[in-house]
């Protein structure tokens, strides 16, 4: 039975909709070497939990990056290494099921939100996420008294604090989080490229990831124009969608094999 | 803090924790009464609330890439790459990321302190006196500089200091010249190319790289211009990389083959590679003529099948480029390894470059070798060294505990620490007067390799410094008391810069000083247009090499494999965002591991987090075990990075420090010889789970039950 | 489940309940009051008389114009003024300092001290949402509009209870004929991120 006052889940992804913004990670080149994590973690106040925490999974890093063993010594390789973070579907998996529509899809910017004032914590969109990038803040680790320091009156100072960025909410205890495709810098650019009185083009944005990649290997941009690097990277033949049969619409697209084609 | 700076009045700001508690306290009435603490004077070009930018150099490891820095009412938040800057193009590394974290660490030494040695806590002394004390040290004439790995504005002012004062030449040092063996590399670049320059390995337009235990990916010489260089290749041309190690690095993970050779027959496989590629070429290369294909497939354990195959591809290839890396080179025939894997080199021109000339202090000073450390040893034994100044350079953790610092530290009869955390070091000097973090100082850089261009980067500070800390080059000049001609740290700079002002190739030019000035600290250094590279001389290969198998070092069974870390390095261990940041290749994070290859593990009876102790001649350590299926069954490998004794609350009693098991023997151009040494494994019944990112499930049937 | 019904039957349990329902209601209350009145300024910055003036707005905070924040002016500013008007400061005709209006006495002890006055913001907005002035200013709205007339006003008070849906009513109600816009307007991810 289906009560009408309950809003139908929205984010239906329309054939032939793009997306609006998209991410092309080039497999062949990263080299695993952390930066985007670091780089990520830096620009989005996430915090860090400890080696107890970490060794129950509960890290708070937006992005990981997987490697995977295959075959036996001497014969032993990796598979590529493999950034992942939210995928920013098209039709998220983690959206319907949010109780409290703290994961909705954001019309206009086709993104999935996470609206942490919403958040209830009831981890329904983790679970569902076959990504496994949601990450939960299960205690107010940022503010651990063991990262403080006393003032001279006993008050607590947490020297770190002071490289929290103003543009990012710092999340509290009981709140889900993931990667926002760094929309504080989406949006700067938007209000910039509106003072100057044109649409944002290809390039305006780049999130911390893309910005510190050593090797280049994060592109990001605009997926609803045809011309810009991101589109096309998309619609190359190395691209692959993680887990596309689910039918969740990545904007995350992968590119798999040699830039030239000669590696499987 | 230097006239000029003070003069700043746009950093003068109060309270920088103030914003933070407004982020903090989240929404309700508590915001009401939080007081934002605004500027007295604020400068004319910023607003309330908007963030100014500015370029410096990172300092978390010696390869010189330019930073901008975001700073936001006060309050530096975010390093990013600085775009103009040729090493780095503004592209950054995790260490570079977290530079902030060094910058707000908790446990920063706040105050000029003094302590009896080995204390913990220091007594806060104020600047005058800590002044005092320096000049009484320097008048004193017997002391020693002992600085870090960057060829840095300080270290080029300890040297004039030293001049002035008749004292020894400063020295530069740090783990990750240990590892990667600078000193045997530019010997070995010596004897082929005629001169010991620094090298630079064109990637970029290579065809196929053999890299002979380069960490290039991680932290070998300017790992973030190589990994651009690497990016390249692979984008132009699909270069074809073939890594040769006993262990696979991250960087050999993504090489598009590995070939895990025998620790110490690396320059072997070299010889052998390039006498094959001469005579597929009809080449007549007599260097390589000296050695026995066979004999070396069995010392090396790489089939010679397979060395034949990639002599095909090195001899088809129109541009490849062979990479000496660490582990090769700190061999006992370190040198001759060297020599052979730089010798392949000679097949085409334009691989290997030499580097520009550094724009200031033209002479490139290499850092030290370990040899010349136990030299400095020697002399602090003897008592030669009244006063021994430290900074940037944590010995008491770098190096080997054989070459025994600790015991020579003892009888120096003062230690003078400019660290900026209590570490290891610090705690055993007498005196610390805490430097500014590298993001709240002035100064300039030299880049050894990374750029074709001849480069300086340019450090400023992007805010008031946080505590009560003082340059370390204004401590010296104001405690040498006008021997230098150089007011302050400023002036100095400003001095050594002034020499460019009307150089012609500049990427940016200027007519006067201030002009000059204002554009440096703008686009965060000099550096010239164009690249100026040279191609080196025909290389010496008339003689053959001969590269002996090193001889083995130890009782035990296994081969020690110590890398660096590639997100530690040498220094990094107390940043927490870098110990959550999962090793690229085990994903273990927080702690120390030995690697071991799987079937070994089984062999012994051991399972993941199995605690094992690891015995060489020099010394035993504890480490849990993580079965690791890409290293040669007759090696184990320990990361190095963690283990310190002090160094704030992040990095203390963490982990291992594999130093302490490396013994004293140099090889012939003076670098550590560890790698041919062998330990054992014994079994305790201890375990220590390690925290991991990766599932345990799975992976080669870990975790999973048996029954 | 019926023990639980028995103990509701009981009196003093029904007294608690309503006592502690009325507190918590209380409790927010006091806690929304709190952030509507306003809070103790360092210096009783009479807005009036420099409105009056014919001083712009965004003379004293510029940021409006351009960024998020509109910004809170430093001593240096108010001293560009005060530090040269004639009535106190000409120097060849120097009033002592004890006999400048109080509140003037403070600004003159802060830029003496060389101290920055802390003004405390009247206008706030929790932590989670972003606001940015610019757009606002940029689509042709006046600073009026939601700080009320503040010619009328000495220190600044809360004109406007800045709530979401005040926020939205005008977002949507100025977005009616343009569904691109108001999509874009009334999307989380604009202030929520």
């Amino acid at each position: 039975m289906s009560s009408p006052k309950i809003p139908e889940f929205k984010a239906e992804w329309k054939e032939g909709e793009a997306g609006r913004w998209g991410l092309a990670i080039d497999m062949d080149l990263c080299t695993g070497c952390q930066a985007c994590v670091a780089a990520c973690s830096m620009e989005n106040n996430v915090p860090f939990v400890g080696e107890k925490e970490s060794g129950y999974g509960r890290q708070m890093a937006w992005m990981r990056v997987e490697r995977l063993w295959e075959g036996q010594y001497p014969e032993v390789k990796t598979t590529p290494f493999q950034p992942v973070m939210c995928q920013q579907c098209g039709s998220a998996p983690c959206e319907p099921v949010c109780p409290v529509f703290a994961t909705v899809h954001a019309e206009a910017e086709q993104l999935n939100l996470q609206v942490y004032n919403r958040c209830v914590g009831t981890r329904y969109c983790a679970n569902n996420c076959p990504y496994v990038v949601r990450v939960f803040n299960w205690a107010d680790f940022a503010i651990n008294p063991i990262h403080a320091n006393p003032d001279k009156d006993g008050k607590l100072v947490f020297p770190l604090h002071n490289q929290f960025n103003p543009d990012v909410t710092v999340r509290r205890r009981g709140v889900m989080e993931k990667c926002t495709f760094c929309i504080q810098r989406i949006h700067k650019a938007e209000d910039q490229a509106k003072s100057e009185n044109r649409e944002v083009v290809d390039g305006d944005v780049t999130p911390a990831c893309a910005q510190a990649c050593p090797a280049d290997a994060i592109i990001f941009g605009r997926l609803d124009d045809p011309q810009s690097r991101v589109s096309k990277l998309s619609q190359d033949k190395r691209a692959v969608h993680l887990l596309e049969e689910l039918g969740t619409q990545p904007r995350v697209s992968y590119l798999s094999g040699g830039s030239h084609g000669n590696l499987g | 803090m230097t006239d000029n700076f003070s003069r700043r009045d746009f950093l003068k700001l109060a309270g920088l924790g103030a914003a933070t508690a407004t982020i903090l306290t989240g929404c309700g009435p508590a915001s009401r009464y939080v007081v934002r603490e605004p500027y007295t004077k604020m400068p004319e070009y910023t607003y309330n609330g908007q963030s100014t930018f500015y370029a410096t150099t990172c300092r978390e490891c010696a390869a010189a890439c330019g930073l901008v820095i975001r700073t936001h009412q006060g309050r530096a938040i975010k390093a990013e790459g600085n775009p103009y800057n040729p090493v780095n193009l503004g592209k950054t590394c995790a260490r570079g990321q977290a530079s902030l974290q060094g910058l707000y660490n908790p446990d920063r030494i706040q105050n000029p302190g003094q302590h009896k040695r080995g204390e913990k806590t220091f007594t806060d002394m104020d600047w005058d006196a800590a002044i005092g004390v320096v000049g009484k040290a320097l008048a004193g004439g017997d002391f020693a500089f002992l600085l870090g790995t960057a060829p840095d504005h300080l270290f080029d002012l300890a040297g004039e200091l030293s001049k002035a004062y008749a004292a020894a030449a400063p020295l530069r040092f740090s783990a990750l010249a240990v590892f990667e063996a600078r000193a045997t590399l530019g010997e070995a670049a010596r004897a082929i190319f005629g001169k010991p320059d620094n090298l630079f390995f064109d990637l970029s337009n290579a065809d196929l790289v053999f890299s002979f235990g380069a960490n290039f990916l991680e932290t070998w010489l300017s790992p973030v211009a190589y990994t651009r260089e690497f990016a390249n290749m692979r984008r132009a041309k699909r270069g074809y990389l073939v890594q040769f190690e006993p262990r696979m690095s991250q960087t050999a993970a993504k090489a598009d083959e590995w070939i895990p050779v025998r620790p110490g027959t690396e320059g072997l496989v070299a010889l052998a590679l390039g006498k094959l590629a001469a005579e597929i070429k009809g080449k007549v290369l007599p260097a390589f003529n000296g050695v026995d294909v066979a004999a070396v497939a069995e010392a090396s354990g790489v089939e010679q099948a397979t060395l034949e195959r990639l002599a095909q591809l090195f001899a088809a290839a129109e541009r490849p480029v062979a990479l000496p890396g660490g582990a090769p080179l700190a061999q006992s025939n370190g040198l001759e390894a060297g020599k052979a894997i730089l010798a392949l080199n000679a097949f085409t021109s334009g691989g290997v470059y030499l580097t520009a000339p550094a724009a200031v202090n033209d002479a490139y000073h290499r850092p030290a070798s370990l040899k010349e450390m136990a030299a400095l040893i020697e002399r602090m034994n003897a008592g030669k060294i009244k006063t021994l100044f430290v900074h940037g350079v944590n010995p008491l953790f770098e190096l080997p505990r054989a070459l025994g610092f600790r015991e020579a530290l003892e009888k120096v009869p003062t230690v003078i620490s400019f660290a900026s955390f209590p570490d290891e070091t610090a705690l055993a000097a007498d005196y610390v007067f805490p430097d500014h973090t590298g993001l709240e100082s002035w100064g300039y850089q030299r880049a050894a390799t990374g750029a074709g261009q001849t480069l300086i980067s340019g450090a400023q500070p992007v805010i008031a410094p946080f505590y009560n800390t003082r340059a370390t080059a204004d401590v010296l000049l104001a405690a040498s008391a006008g021997k230098l001609p150089y007011a302050d740290e400023v002036a100095f700079v400003q001095a050594q810069v002034t020499g460019l002002i009307g150089a012609a190739d500049g990427f940016f030019g200027a007519g006067d000083l201030p002009s000059f000035w204002a554009q440096f600290q703008q686009f965060g250094g000099w550096w010239t247009n164009d690249a100026k590279l040279s191609v080196p001389e025909t290389p010496l290969l008339d003689k053959a090499l001969q590269v002996e198998a090193p001889p083995v070092q130890g009782e035990g069974e296994f081969y020690l494999h110590v890398f660096p870390s590639p997100i530690l390095a040498e220094a990094g261990a107390n940043k927490p965002w870098l110990q959550e940041i999962p090793d690229p290749m085990t994903t273990v994070m927080w702690n120390s591991w030995l690697e071991m290859n799987p079937v070994t593990a089984d062999e012994l009876g051991l399972l993941d987090d199995d605690v094992v102790q690891v015995i060489s001649p020099f010394g035993m350590l504890e480490v849990s075990v993580y079965r690791y299926p890409a290293i040669r069954p007759d090696t184990v490998a320990i990361p190095f990075g963690q283990g310190h004794t002090a160094y704030g609350r992040y990095a203390e009693g963490r982990g291992v420090n594999p130093a302490d098991l490396l013994g004293g023997d140099f090889n012939s151009a003076g670098d550590l010889a560890f790698s041919g040494l062998k330990v054992q494994i014994k079994k305790t019944d201890k375990k220590q789970t390690l925290s991991r990112l990766e599932s345990k499930l799975g992976v080669y049937g870990i975790g999973e039950k048996k029954e | 489940m019926e023990r639980i019904l028995n103990l509701l039957k009981k009196p003093a349990i029904q007294y608690s309940l309503v006592i502690a329902f009325l507190a918590l209601v209380g409790g927010a209350g006091w806690a929304f009051y709190q952030t509507q009145v306003p809070p103790p300024q360092p210096i009783q910055f009479p807005h009036n008389i420099h409105v009056g003036l014919q001083i712009q707005c965004l003379y004293c905070h510029p940021g409006a114009q351009r960024q998020a924040s509109a910004g809170l002016p430093t001593e240096q500013k108010c001293w560009a003024c005060h530090g040269q008007l004639k009535k106190y400061s000409d120097p060849a005709n120097p009033v002592p300092l004890e006999k400048w209006p109080p509140e003037l006495q403070k600004l003159a002890g802060y830029v003496q001290r060389g101290e920055a006055i802390k003004w405390v913001p009247v206008y706030i907005v929790p932590d989670f949402v972003h606001f940015n002035h610019r757009p606002h200013i940029a689509a042709g709205l006046n600073c009026e509009k939601c700080h009320g007339d503040m010619s009328k006003k000495t220190v600044a008070t809360i004109e406007q209870t800045v709530n979401m849906g005040w926020c939205l009513a005008c977002h949507q109600a100025r977005t009616a004929n343009d569904p691109v816009k108001r999509t874009k307007l009334i999307e989380c991810g604009t202030c929520h991120y």
